[in-house]
């Protein structure tokens, strides 16, 4: 039953395979885009249209056009008029005649064009050869002698074909995608003089592409005229390789519902990932860019040309270091002040009992409502009159305070999960209250603890706007208002900016990675589940 | 035997009651205080003014707009986070390989600070030589570059956006960690009954994770409302405080134009809806307390 039915599926599955990689090759061969390309282009003096000149002009270039189709082009004359008024209030106009050939393009004959992707085209290919080869080394015995297990070898080329299909599967889309665009992106970045490096060659391949090498020196005028359209064929491509991937996924897994619900969560995940680390991949190849790249609005190059490494070196001459010390210090002294008035408050509510606990609880978890920004002015205020104004001190008394309720939240979560014996008997061994904490609590809490601290740690070193409205004197500054110093209002230094960010990012990330599985189960035993 | 001591807890209590009476409480009544008295635009503190100041800060031009971003900025920033960070949470739930480098990745945004996220965000959208565009003309996905912020509406909802995706991790490990205490024979029991993916996730997963999610939603609420470096690192409110939320423009209000008034004011609005939020919070919280 079993084995028929498996029989039944690889039958299918490798004829789908056989449908979609057919149509695949078939639409690979067929003439799918369509080009417009200039092959004579003249202008006519100030003329009228229909008047003399004109049709001298259009004699002209009809003879030339003659002459091309003689030769088996397929070539159509079109004219644009501009017209303007000359001194003597008369409208004239100027025309332009231009020979177009329109002609069409299979995307195989694309890989001898010098395009961009023709190398992509080629892997394409290989891989639906091997997908091919593999599905029928692979699926063959398995139909024919019916009932025998495959041997290693040929379930290793069955996976083979499987993967090859969905390596073309993906690989056919980004093709067309990218094919058209980034081609003629390119060309117009080389008629605008701003890419170089590799024009002569490209556009010797292009006039032998398009021209059968009859350009020349002109190439480089007539590629201005050229149009290129695909045809929406071109997306049935995409459908035929769905079909073979599919069918291939079909062919190494019985059920395609799971494996595809498998692909899909992968699919999510890695999407998930590259939109997070996107930003990051953007800061790091910034901060390393010149500030010319940083500002290049033809967008010329995806990464930095040369990578600025000094660029570290120059915002550690502005001050950098000075500002991470900065965010060192409140950072440090604000997690050591939120733990030392928190982990008393945290025990206590963790292991005694008493009226107003409740009371008290609500006291904290109202102060975790209130971030600082809403009492800003209250703050600055405050500060005014204690004197902490412009100064580091204040700053650490603020992040303390108001992740105070974070870490007795935290932290009385920990506590609560210890067993009580293990203090006790140290008690009844003559440790004192304040003695069994020290000595048997904390080191067994050291992991809630632990994450108490970078946690508090990484809300003080990342707080932006107190320390913008307390903090005037710039060498006081800590990181994060540090960098507002490399955008000013007219002119924003990207590249020292991102390289000072980077700075600052690396250790928290660092850090917090390190306490991310404590995460997890902190937030779940302290903060969340009450 | 411990309750007799009755004054001790106090005394362990002591320097965090300090600490929070002195930097939070403290700033909360110096708030309400200024809110009723007459401020010169140098700062110099006067009488008891009654609610001038309130009808002042209603009355200012740009009030209306504020508090309809505010609104919007809140319910777009929590809700879609919230959505969306439950979808990941539950895709991070699932065994894959690879699944640990998936949750460090994730956490990145969590751990960097909003300024920095902000600006990079701001540089990404830039239409002239933003790396947005950048990044599709050179991998070919677009041909022309495309004015990602060709209005104030749109810089808003990118703003959005950024909120957005920096909430994300929070309430997805939130959501994760409420996930992991759920207990695996639940599913298997529900598996042997026939319940399909859907009827698995409404009737045990979700009603198991709201208490989690609850917390997360109405943290969040309270950290987005408060969030001030995206808007203000990638418009500043611009054009005419079109763009701003209460925060960034009580922020602009006090130090900018100096009308510290309308400013404290607005502070005290800001009090009393985080009040409410906060309020809702603590029944839940305490609600909670009591199962213990």
């Amino acid at each position: 039953m079993m084995q028929g039915n498996e029989k039944r599926t690889n039958c299918i599955s490798l004829l789908l395979v056989f449908l979609g990689l057919g149509l695949a090759l078939a639409l690979m061969l067929l003439p799918l885009y369509s080009f417009k390309a200039g092959i004579y282009t003249k202008k006519s003096s100030n003329t009228f249209v229909g008047d003399e000149k004109y049709r001298e002009v259009r004699a002209e270039v009809e003879e030339i056009a003659e002459e091309y189709r003689a030769k088996g082009h397929n070539v159509e004359i079109s004219e644009s008029v501009t017209e303007r008024t000359n001194s003597k209030g008369e409208t004239t106009s100027l025309v332009a005649f231009s020979i177009d050939e329109s002609f069409h393009k299979s995307i195989l004959s694309f890989a001898n064009a010098g395009l961009p992707s023709s190398a992509a085209l080629l892997v394409m290919l290989a891989a639906m050869g091997a997908a091919l080869l593999a599905a029928l080394a692979g699926t063959l015995p398995s139909i024919t002698k019916n009932g025998r297990a495959l041997t290693g070898g040929q379930a290793a080329l069955r996976d083979l074909s499987c993967f090859a299909s969905l390596a073309a599967m993906i690989s056919v889309p980004v093709f067309v995608l990218m094919n058209n665009s980034l081609f003629w992106r390119k060309i117009s970045l080389y008629a605008q003089d701003l890419l170089t490096e590799g024009k002569e060659e490209l556009y010797a391949k292009l006039d032998g592409f398009l021209y059968g090498g009859s350009m020349g020196e002109e190439i480089g005028d007539a590629l201005k005229h050229v149009s290129c359209e695909h045809s929406p064929l071109v997306w049935a491509l995409l459908l035929c390789f769905a079909v073979s991937g599919i069918a291939a996924i079909l062919l190494r897994y019985g059920s395609v519902k799971k494996k595809l619900l498998r692909v899909a969560l992968y699919a999510f995940v890695i999407v998930v990932c590259v939109i997070t680390l996107y930003p990051y991949y953007v800061m790091f190849i910034t901060a390393f860019r010149s500030n010319a790249e940083t500002l290049d609005m033809y967008f010329l190059h995806m990464l930095p040309t040369k990578w600025l490494w000094g660029n570290l070196g120059d915002i550690i001459k502005r001050g950098v270091p000075g500002f991470l010390f900065n965010s060192v210090l409140i950072a440090g002294g604000a997690t050591l002040l939120a733990l030392l008035c928190g982990i008393p408050a945290a025990y206590a509510m963790a292991r005694m009992h008493f009226k107003a606990k409740k009371f008290f609880l609500g006291f904290v978890i109202m102060s975790q409502m209130f971030s600082p920004v809403v009492l800003i002015i209250g703050i600055s205020q405050l500060m005014n009159v204690m004197h902490l104004n412009d100064n580091i001190l204040g700053l650490i008394f603020v992040n303390a305070a108001f992740n105070q309720a974070f870490a007795i939240w935290l932290l009385r979560g920990t506590f609560v999960s210890i067993p009580v014996e293990m203090e006790q008997a140290a008690k009844i061994d003559g440790c004192g209250t304040v003695g069994s904490m020290v000595r048997v609590l904390l080191p067994m809490a050291a992991p809630g603890i632990v994450t108490t601290l970078i946690f508090v740690f990484i809300n003080a070193w990342n707080e932006y706007t107190i320390s913008t409205v307390l903090i005037s004197t710039a060498s006081k500054r800590p990181i994060t208002v540090g960098i507002t110093q490399f955008s000013s209002f007219n002119m924003i230094e990207w590249q020292y900016l991102f390289a000072a960010s980077l700075l600052a990012t690396v250790p928290v990330v660092v850090l917090f990675m390190c306490i991310e599985k404590h995460l997890t189960s902190g937030l779940t035993s302290g903060g969340v589940k009450g | 035997m411990k309750q007799k001591q009755s004054w001790k807890p106090y005394l362990w209590l002591l320097p965090s009651i300090l600490l929070i009476s002195v930097f939070v409480i403290f700033p909360i009544v110096i708030v309400f205080r200024l809110s009723f008295s007459e401020i010169s635009k140098s700062g110099v503190v006067g009488g008891f003014v009654g609610l001038k100041n309130y009808v002042e800060a209603v009355h200012l031009p740009a009030f209306g707009i504020v508090m309809k971003n505010t609104f919007w900025w809140v319910i777009s920033v929590v809700g879609l986070s919230t959505l969306i960070g439950f979808i990941i949470a539950l895709a991070l739930n699932q065994k894959f390989r690879g699944r640990k480098i998936a949750r460090s990745i994730l956490i990145f945004p969590w751990a960097t600070s909003l300024v920095i996220q902000a600006s990079v965000w701001n540089y990404i959208i830039k239409y002239e030589y933003g790396s947005l565009n950048n990044t599709l003309l050179n991998l070919g996905v677009i041909r022309e570059a495309i004015n990602w912020r060709a209005s104030y509406q749109i810089e808003f909802i990118w703003e959005c956006a950024c909120g957005i995706f920096v909430t994300i991790p929070f309430v997805a490990f939130c959501v994760l960690a409420g996930m992991q205490s759920i207990d695996e024979s639940l599913y298997e029991s529900a598996t042997v009954d026939g319940a399909g993916f859907f009827s698995k996730l409404f009737r045990i997963t979700l009603p198991l994770v709201m208490p989690s999610l609850t917390v997360s939603t109405v943290l969040n609420i309270i950290y987005v409302f408060n969030s001030f470096p995206i808007i203000f690192t990638m418009t500043k409110g611009a054009p005419a405080n079109k763009t701003d939320t209460m925060i960034t423009f009580l922020y602009m209000l006090s130090f900018y134009d100096r009308k510290k008034g309308p400013a404290n004011a607005l502070s005290v609005i800001g009090f009393l809806i985080l009040c409410f939020c906060a309020g809702i919070y603590m029944l839940t919280m305490l609600r909670k307390e009591e199962d213990l």
